[in-house]
C-alpha cells in the first residue's frame, strides 16, 4: 500500500488533506505566527507557550542566531549584536540608516547593492537577512504546532509600505524558504479577522495605535471585496507620547528638572502603570519608592479626568489624522459602518471613548489589539490554498504611493497616482529632447511631490539604440505594471523602431516611515512651493533651450549675417538671461526669455531669408 | 478574457453613457474573483502573470466606466475621435467667462466670513453643473452629435479640475 502513496514533491499523496498554511504578522516590536484549524484562526504559541515572539535577533560567532526573549536579555550588555526594530530598516539605503543611526548602537557598512549591512559578530547582515531569521522560527513553530511541510505563508506589511520595503520583505520571505501566498495590508487582515468580509458590505475604519505609530486606514468590503479607499497617520505618535505626557505632568507637579536617563525610565514606567491602571478604576497613586536619588518626592494622585485631559491633545492628534484619511477616500464620518482597534494602545479607554464619540458608535475591541493583524493573515491563507471552498473572499488593494518618472527639469510627471486600485498597468509616452538622441535615461519615482529631489529614487535604467530623428519625433511609451503584492515592474519601448528594454524594479533602498508620512504632508503644505519650483524649472528649461539654438545659430552665421554691434548685443542679451537662469524668479526668467527672443527676431528672419535663397538658388521656377 | 476587445463588452454592458453603475461594480467584482492573481496563488509563473494583467485590465476598465468623464472620453475615442488633443482648445464664450468667475471666487473664498460655508456652497454648484453636463453629453451622444459631445467632455474636464481644487483648498483650510 505504501508504493501507491508516492507521490510529487510539492504535491499532496491525499487529495482531501487540509492543506497547512500560516498567516505571520511581522512586526516592529513583536511577531506573530496564526493559522485555522477547526474553523478558528488561533495564534501558535512556542513551546514554552509564548505567543509572542520579540522581533529581535542576536549574532555570535560560529553558533546560531537567537531570536526572541532569548536574545532581547543581551539587549544591553552585547547592544552591537543584538538587533531590534529591525522592520525600519528595511528596503531602505544607507543615507537613511545612518540617519536613524543615532537611536541605533549598529554598526552599518555599505554594501555593491547600495543595502546597509548590519557588522555582527557572525559577520555582516543585511535587513532583510535579520528578518528572514526571525520568519525562520515563526515558520519552524507553525511546523512544529501542524506537524508538517508549510504550503505557503501571507505576511503582513503596513499599507503605507513603498515598493522597496514590500519587495525586501518578500526577499526575507524567500530567503527563510517561505513561500509566499500574498503581501497582505495590517488593516485589512484586522478587519478579515473580525469577519467583516462576511457582510454584505460596508466602510470600514482601522484605527492602528501602536507604541510609537499611528496608522488608519479606510477600507471598503463589498460582497467579498476588500478595497483600501486610503490611508493615513503619524509615524511618530503612539501609546509612548502618553507615557511622555503622564511623566511630564509628573515632573510639573513636583517641580522636577534636569532628569537623569534612570529618572527618566522610573517616571515612563510609573506612567504606564498608572495609564494602565485608569483603565479599570477612577484614581491611582504614582509612588516614588524607588526614586533613584535620595530626595523623594511625595506621591501624588491622578484621576481618570485628569489622565483624560493629558492624553486628548495626543488623541486629537490622531483624529485629525483620521478625518483626514477619510477626505482622502472620498468618504465621511456617516460612511463608516465599523471601526476595527489594533495596536496595545487602543487599550486605553480614552482613546475607545474619543474614537466611539467621532464615529458615533462603539468600534470593534473583541479581539487581543496585539492579535488580531496575525489571526486575519492565517485566515487569508487558509482561502489562498484553497481550504475554503466556495469562499469568496478577495483582497482588492490599492497603490499606497503614486509612481512616477523623472521629465526634463528635475521634475516628477505622475504615471500612477496614490491610491489607484491594483494591480494596475499604465502607459505614459514621452519623447526625445534634443535632435539625434539615441538613448533615454528612465527614472522611476515614488511620492506625491512635484520635483524629483523631494520623491523616492526607485530605479534607473537605460533605454538605448533608439534611431537618430528630430528632437520630439521619437516615441518612448514607459509602461508601469504593479501586481497585486504591489511590487512594481517597469519597461520602455521606443514605438517606432521597436527597441525595447525593462527592469524588474527592485531597489535597493526604501522610504523612511517617517518620509513616507512626511512626504504626503508636504505635498499639501508645499502645493504653493511646488508651484513656484515647477514654474522656475519650467523656465529653466525654456531658457536652456532658447539659449542652445541661439548659440548654434550664432556659431553657424552669426558673422556672416550680422555686424559687430548686432552680434555684440545678442551676446549681451544672453548673458542677462544666462544671470537669470541660475537665479531663482521665474518671473525674472520668463522676462530675459522674451527680451532676447525679440533681440534675435532680425537675425532669424536673415536665416530664414538665406535659408530659402539657398534653397532656391540655381533651380529654375518652374521646379519650385 | 479578450484583452484587445472594449471595456463595455469584456464586462457585460451595453456600449452607452447611460449605465447602470451597480451592475458595473458587479460585473467588476465578479470577474475579478475569477481571474484575480490571488486565485492563481498556486499555480505556475505563466498563469500568474496572465492573471496580473487579466486583473489590471479590470482595474481599469472598471476606472474608466465608473467616472462620467473617463467614460465620455472613452466612448467618443471608440468613435475615433480625440476629445482631449492639445488642438482641440476652442471653447464657448459664455462657459469660459463663467469658468473665471467661478475661479475668482475660489481664489477670494480663504478671506470668506465662513469659510466652510462657502466651500459647501461652491462644492455643491459645481456637482450641479457636474450632473447637467452628464445629461447634456449622454443627449448629444445618443444623438450622435460627436462634435457636441466633445465640447461638453472639454467643459466636464473643466469642472472637475474645479471640483479637484476646490477638494484641496478644503484640506489646506480645514486641517
Amino acid at each position: 500500500m505504501a508504493l501507491l502513496q508516492i507521490a510529487e514533491p510539492g504535491q499532496s499523496a491525499k487529495p482531501h488533506q487540509r492543506k497547512l498554511a500560516v498567516g505571520i504578522d511581522l512586526g516592529t516590536t513583536h511577531s506573530l505566527v496564526a493559522t485555522v484549524r477547526s474553523g478558528r484562526a488561533e495564534t501558535l504559541a512556542d513551546s514554552k507557550g509564548t505567543h509572542l515572539l520579540p522581533s529581535v535577533v542576536r549574532y555570535r560567532a560560529d553558533e546560531l542566531p537567537q531570536v526572541g526573549t532569548k536574545a532581547l536579555q543581551h539587549l544591553v550588555d552585547d547592544a552591537a549584536n543584538t538587533i531590534m526594530s529591525v522592520k525600519r530598516l528595511m528596503g531602505r539605503g544607507l543615507q537613511d540608516v545612518t540617519r536613524l543611526g543615532e537611536q541605533m548602537p549598529y554598526i552599518f557598512e555599505a554594501c555593491e547593492s547600495g543595502m546597509p549591512m548590519l557588522r555582527t559578530a557572525a559577520g555582516l547582515k543585511s535587513p532583510v537577512q535579520v528578518s528572514a531569521d526571525i520568519l525562520r522560527v515563526l515558520a519552524q513553530r507553525g511546523e512544529a504546532s501542524l506537524g508538517g511541510d508549510l504550503v505557503g505563508a501571507v505576511i503582513t506589511v503596513p499599507a503605507y509600505f513603498d515598493d522597496a520595503q514590500r519587495q525586501a520583505t518578500k526577499d526575507a520571505a524567500t530567503l527563510s524558504g517561505i513561500q509566499v501566498l500574498r503581501l497582505l495590508n495590517e488593516p485589512t487582515a484586522a478587519a478579515v479577522a473580525y469577519g467583516l468580509d462576511n457582510e454584505q458590505e460596508g466602510t470600514i475604519a482601522v484605527f492602528d495605535l501602536g507604541g510609537g505609530t499611528f496608522d488608519i486606514s479606510i477600507l471598503r468590503m463589498q460582497k467579498g471585496v476588500f478595497e483600501v479607499l486610503s490611508t493615513g497617520g503619524d509615524s511618530a505618535l503612539g501609546g509612548d507620547d502618553f507615557d511622555h505626557a503622564i511623566a511630564n505632568w509628573i515632573c510639573d507637579e513636583r517641580n522636577i528638572q534636569n532628569l537623569t536617563l534612570a529618572q527618566q525610565r522610573f517616571l515612563l514606567r510609573q506612567a504606564r502603570q498608572a495609564k494602565e491602571q485608569l483603565s479599570d478604576t477612577a484614581v491611582t497613586t504614582i509612588t516614588f519608592a524607588d526614586w533613584p536619588e535620595t530626595s523623594c518626592p511625595a506621591d501624588i494622585e491622578l484621576t481618570r479626568e485628569q489622565l483624560n485631559s493629558l492624553l486628548d491633545p495626543v488623541i486629537a492628534k490622531t483624529l485629525r489624522a483620521t478625518k483626514k484619511a477619510l477626505r482622502d477616500g472620498g468618504m465621511t464620518i456617516d460612511d463608516i459602518n465599523q471601526v476595527v482597534m489594533v495596536g496595545g494602545s487602543t487599550r486605553v479607554l480614552r482613546v475607545q471613548e474619543k474614537v466611539a464619540e467621532l464615529f458615533g458608535r462603539p468600534p470593534l475591541t473583541s479581539i487581543d489589539p496585539d492579535r488580531v493583524v496575525a489571526l486575519g493573515a492565517a485566515r487569508q491563507a487558509d482561502v489562498l490554498v484553497g481550504n475554503q471552498t466556495g469562499d469568496e473572499m478577495l483582497l482588492l488593494d490599492v497603490l499606497p504611493l503614486s509612481l512616477g518618472l523623472e521629465t526634463m527639469g528635475g521634475l516628477v510627471e505622475k504615471v500612477i497616482d496614490r491610491n489607484t486600485p491594483i494591480p494596475v498597468a499604465r502607459a505614459q509616452e514621452f519623447t526625445t529632447y534634443q535632435d539625434g538622441q539615441v538613448a533615454m535615461a528612465i527614472h522611476v519615482l515614488q511620492g506625491e511631490r512635484d520635483l524629483v529631489q523631494d520623491c523616492r529614487s526607485l530605479a534607473r535604467f537605460e533605454l538605448r539604440g533608439i534611431p537618430p530623428m528630430a528632437a520630439g519625433a521619437a516615441k518612448v511609451r514607459v509602461t508601469f505594471q504593479v501586481d497585486a503584492d504591489g511590487l512594481l515592474e517597469v519597461s520602455a519601448r521606443e514605438l517606432t523602431s521597436g527597441v525595447a528594454t525593462a527592469v524588474q524594479v527592485k531597489p535597493s533602498y526604501g522610504l523612511s516611515e517617517n518620509e513616507i508620512a512626511d512626504m504626503i504632508k508636504a505635498s499639501w503644505s508645499n502645493v504653493d512651493a511646488d508651484r513656484g519650483a515647477r514654474s522656475l524649472r519650467e523656465q529653466q528649461v525654456e531658457a536652456d533651450r532658447l539659449l542652445a539654438s541661439i548659440t548654434i545659430a550664432m556659431e553657424a552665421d552669426g558673422e556672416r549675417l550680422l555686424t559687430e554691434d548686432e552680434r555684440q548685443v545678442i551676446i549681451k542679451q544672453m548673458e542677462t538671461l544666462i544671470v537669470a537662469r541660475n537665479g531663482d524668479d521665474h518671473h525674472a526668467i520668463a522676462k530675459q526669455i522674451e527680451i532676447l527672443a525679440k533681440a534675435t527676431d532680425t537675425f532669424a528672419g536673415r536665416r530664414m531669408d538665406d535659408s530659402i535663397k539657398r534653397a532656391l538658388a540655381g533651380k529654375a521656377v518652374d521646379n519650385i | 478574457m479578450d484583452l484587445t476587445k472594449d471595456y463595455f463588452s469584456n464586462l457585460g454592458l451595453p456600449c452607452s453613457y447611460q449605465i447602470d453603475l451597480a451592475a458595473l461594480a458587479d460585473s467588476h467584482r465578479l470577474l475579478q474573483q475569477t481571474h484575480h492573481p490571488d486565485r492563481f496563488a498556486a499555480s505556475d509563473e505563466a498563469e500568474q502573470r496572465q492573471a496580473v494583467q487579466t486583473a489590471s485590465y479590470l482595474n481599469q476598465a472598471y476606472g474608466v466606466l465608473r467616472s462620467p468623464l473617463k467614460r465620455a472620453i472613452y466612448l467618443l475615442e471608440l468613435q475615433g475621435m480625440e476629445p482631449l488633443a492639445p488642438t482641440n482648445t476652442s471653447m464657448p464664450m459664455d462657459f469660459l467667462l463663467q469658468q473665471m468667475q467661478l475661479r475668482e471666487r475660489m481664489e477670494e473664498l480663504p478671506a470668506a466670513a465662513d469659510v466652510e460655508a462657502e466651500l459647501e456652497q461652491l462644492a455643491d454648484e459645481l456637482l450641479v453643473m457636474h450632473k447637467q453636463l452628464q445629461t447634456d453629453f449622454a443627449a448629444a451622444y445618443e444623438a450622435g452629435q460627436l462634435p457636441a459631445a466633445e465640447v461638453v467632455v472639454r467643459k466636464l474636464q473643466f469642472i472637475e479640475k474645479l471640483q479637484q481644487e476646490c477638494n484641496d483648498l478644503e484640506g489646506r483650510l480645514l486641517d
